[in-house]
């Protein structure tokens, strides 16, 4: 399906690459503030080679550094917002610190908290180093004491000397008087959590999980603790992070753990929860940004989507066992793609549980991402099983609508569910008898009601109206509420005026609208519109249509205006709400209309600008 | 008529940060030339004269999201430059989709109009040879448009004269030919 694809491959020479990394150890960073992203890499080494971080332009590697260990996970921030822009920092995981690197210089070391040692497990140690109680009888009731403490909170020489005989014991003590050591934690996983804005540059804190199941946050200028959370009641062991939201706003940190289950910690919880459990082994999680929701693949050939509470929405069940997941956000298109790489080489994208686009690859996927590199927004960055690195770039025309040419429906992989149709209760059974055998009854009754309620509101109606007079002599138009709504990409915009009659109990008559627009920029389609009467608690839309005229000189400023910003001065539009017989307006609101899109201006208005009148 | 001076409408397109704008400058007389480019916006109109002929430049953006604006020019171009930035490995192949969806355009396809390619940037490290270029864009493809290629540099102006000159020729070639 060659011609068919939305991706562009980009030919890479594969004789001196040779990747060896995870999931967590990939990061695409503006390494040098020029807007040309380079993939960094956290390459774990194979064989001989030691591990190093290296760093690819494109393709191309064209640096790297030695780590003193096996990385765990790499990731990138902001700690400042400087302007100009300081370069970011790349802080890679190891298994008992984390390394601070900027310029690619190593700049800050941070080293978990060790671990206090139990009280009762230093008692007996201080008891233990004491000579006059090297005597057989003491040394075995303090083992006993050891013996009954739990395991897990042991330090390490403790647990040795548990395991160690009398004589050894003994022995062990005379040569040496130390004390048991703090014990280290260890590190399980990284990511990184936006402190106060979404922006991109914006200062990020990076976020640690340990193996004792503990999330600790670290202040993004001094690299302290300022967070410590338990994951859960019951033991669990992090090792995926997903942060998401702002740490001074509110934040959710989904976790996926080792014990097949997902915890998530929130702002200002004292403890995490578990939000769900699955069957099988999590391989990845990821979270979408729109709803929160959860998309998980597990050991069990299955890709689900859990809501933000943890309840699970849907399941495609995968053909192969899943190896990799990553996001595919394509803003231009407004849809964000999950993209799931199987075993066997596929590589499936889904909008929802709805595939939309499929590629095989010939090689296992062992790491993927999606994102900028180089200067092109829209990359997918997927390292081989074998170490080989594959760029594919999605194509500018690239469609993922259901209608576009080239989709295979989604056929029986999607588990249809059965209709959910209750059993018969005996509750039913005894109504439909009622039923069979009152019915004459129980139709007059409800066509009885059914006339008091209709009385009901015509008498409310009459009541309304009556009311509705003293309304206009008291002058207050307090219940009325005038609120517009713009939509569309210009030239013409679509505005949809909304009419509320907040009152409980008063109707409005003798409304009308008049659009009033300062400069000859806007056409109003229909700028005076009659309200009929408006009842209580009742709210009419008139939808209208304005349109952006551009004058036969386009001032190429145009061209500059931010799709999303607002248009500058002549494009605000008064509605005045009139009210017959008063000389003033009862309420009067400005509407800001956005700037047509480049795209949309007219073809004619364009060529008027200037173009194609080769000079003369 | 006669002795007078071939005029010309040139399209100058390619991705952004290509250099389009960089090497229109530098086509400018010394004293007329801008220190600094921006990104351009939309598109800008640029005069110069070489070989006998006097170009009138279309200079688009060269941006994702304003590629589609580039067809609105096809029907007036008389000839096309399509820079790239031959130090961008990466992105060749995006702009062999472009060049080719360009070519394969209504208002541009069969037409005779010449093209030239410059490989721009060729003072940068890495920058790939004209001939590397034009195996990665497929330009040997091309066959109801005359083309050349060339290595060039926006900044010194090495190699600039010598692409331009060729468009020159064939456009005083065509008119003398009708
Ligand atoms: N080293 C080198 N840099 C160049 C050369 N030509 C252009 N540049 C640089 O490339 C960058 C982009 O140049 P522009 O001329 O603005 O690129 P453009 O193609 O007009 O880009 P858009 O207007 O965004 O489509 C600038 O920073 C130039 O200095 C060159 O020959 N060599
Ligand atoms: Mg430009």
């Amino acid at each position: 399906m060659g011609g068919m694809s939305r991706w562009l491959d980009v030919v890479v020479g594969t004789d001196d690459i040779d990747i060896n990394t995870l999931p967590s150890n990939i990061a695409l960073v503006d390494l040098q503030n020029d807007n040309e992203f380079k993939l960094v890499v956290g390459d774990l080494g194979r064989g001989e080679e030691s591990p190093r971080l290296k760093i690819f332009k494109g393709a191309m590697q064209i640096s790297d550094i030695s780590l003193p260990d096996l990385p765990l996970g790499v990731v990138s921030l902001y700690t400042s917002e400087t302007s100009p822009r300081s370069t970011p920092l790349i802080a890679v995981a190891f298994s008992t610190c984390v390394y601070i690197y900027r310029n690619f210089k190593l700049f800050y070391k941070y080293y978990l908290p060790t671990v206090e040692l139990n009280a009762s497990e230093m008692e007996v140690w201080n008891k233990l180093t004491d000579p006059a109680n090297h005597n057989e009888e003491t040394i075995l009731a303090l083992t006993e004491t050891l013996h009954n403490m739990p395991q897990k909170i042991l330090s390490i020489q403790s647990r040795d000397f548990l395991a160690m005989t009398l004589e050894q014991q003994l022995e062990f003590l005379e040569n040496s008087t130390d004390l048991p050591k703090k014990r280290d934690r260890e590190i399980a996983c990284i990511t990184t959590l936006r402190m106060s804005s979404v922006d991109r540059y914006s200062v990020s804190c990076v976020v640690v999980g340990t193996e004792d199941g503990e999330i600790i946050v670290l202040d993004p200028q001094t690299f302290t603790q300022i967070c410590l959370v338990k994951l859960c009641t019951v033991k669990k062991t992090p090792y995926q992070m997903v942060a998401t939201g702002l740490y001074n706003v509110d934040y959710r940190i989904t976790v996926a753990t080792r014990e097949k289950c997902v915890c998530l910690i929130k702002r200002e919880w004292k403890e995490g929860r578990l939000l769900f459990s699955t069957e099988e082994h999590v391989v990845a999680i990821e979270v979408l940004t729109a709803d929160s929701s959860i998309m998980v693949i597990c050991t069990d050939n299955t890709l689900a989507s859990y809501s933000k509470k943890g309840k699970r929405q849907w399941l495609v069940n995968l053909e192969h066992r899943p190896v990799a997941m990553t996001l595919v956000p394509i803003l231009h298109l407004g849809v964000t793609l999950v993209a799931v790489a199987l075993a066997s080489g596929h590589l499936h994208l889904y909008d929802g549980k709805a595939r939309r686009d499929s590629m095989f690859l010939r090689d296992v996927v062992s790491v993927m991402k999606f994102g900028q590199l180089g200067q092109e927004e829209h990359v997918f960055i997927i390292v081989t099983s074998n170490g080989n690195l594959l760029l594919k770039i999605l194509k500018r025309t690239a469609d993922f609508n259901p209608h576009a040419a080239g989709i295979e429906l989604t056929g029986a992989p999607v588990a249809q569910k059965p209709w959910l149709i209750p059993k018969k209760s005996k509750l039913f059974l005894e109504q439909s008898v009622r039923e069979r055998e009152t019915a004459v009854a129980m139709h007059e009754s409800f066509q009885h009601e059914l006339n008091r309620l209709r009385l009901l509101a015509a008498k409310t109606l009459l009541e309304a109206h009556t009311k509705s007079d003293n309304f206009i002599g008291a002058g207050v138009m307090e219940p009325i509420r005038l609120s517009a709504e713009v939509e569309g990409l210009g030239p013409v915009f679509r505005v949809t005026l909304q009419v509320e009659n907040t009152s409980a109990d008063k109707a409005v008559v003798g409304l009308s609208v008049l659009f009033n627009v300062h400069s000859t920029n806007y056409k109003v389609y229909n700028p005076y519109i009659k309200v009929p009467l408006l009842g209580p608690g009742n709210q009419i839309k008139f939808p209208t249509k304005i349109e952006e005229i551009f004058s036969e000189n386009i001032n190429p400023d145009v061209f500059f205006r931010n799709v999303t910003g607002q248009a500058g001065e002549g494009s605000l539009i008064k509605v005045l709400l009139l009210k017959e017989g008063r000389p003033n307006p009862v309420l009067a609101a400005t509407v800001t209309m956005p700037p047509t899109d480049p795209l949309m201006i007219p073809y004619d208005k364009i060529q008027s600008s200037g173009f194609g009148q080769s000079d003369k | 008529m006669g002795g007078g001076v071939t005029q010309a409408t040139v399209l100058v397109l390619g991705l952004d940060n290509s250099g389009k704008s960089s090497l229109l400058n530098a086509l400018r007389p010394p004293e007329q030339r801008a220190s600094l480019t921006v990104p351009t916006v939309a598109h800008k109109q640029d005069q110069f004269q070489s070989g006998g002929v006097s170009f009138s430049a279309w200079d688009v953006s060269g941006a994702s999201r304003m590629r589609a604006l580039w067809e609105r020019h096809y029907r007036y171009a008389n000839a096309v430059i399509f820079v790239v930035d031959a130090a961008d490995h990466l992105r060749l192949v995006v702009a062999r989709e472009e060049l080719e969806l360009m070519l394969a355009h209504p208002d541009m396809f069969g037409r005779r109009v010449p093209l030239l390619v410059l490989a721009n940037k060729s003072d940068a490290s890495h920058a790939l040879s004209a001939t590397h270029v034009a195996a990665a864009l497929g330009l040997e493809r091309i066959a109801d448009k005359p083309w050349h290629i060339c290595a060039c540099s926006a900044l010194t102006g090495s190699g600039l004269a010598d692409g331009i000159a060729w468009l020159a020729r064939q456009l005083r070639e065509q008119r003398s030919n009708k």
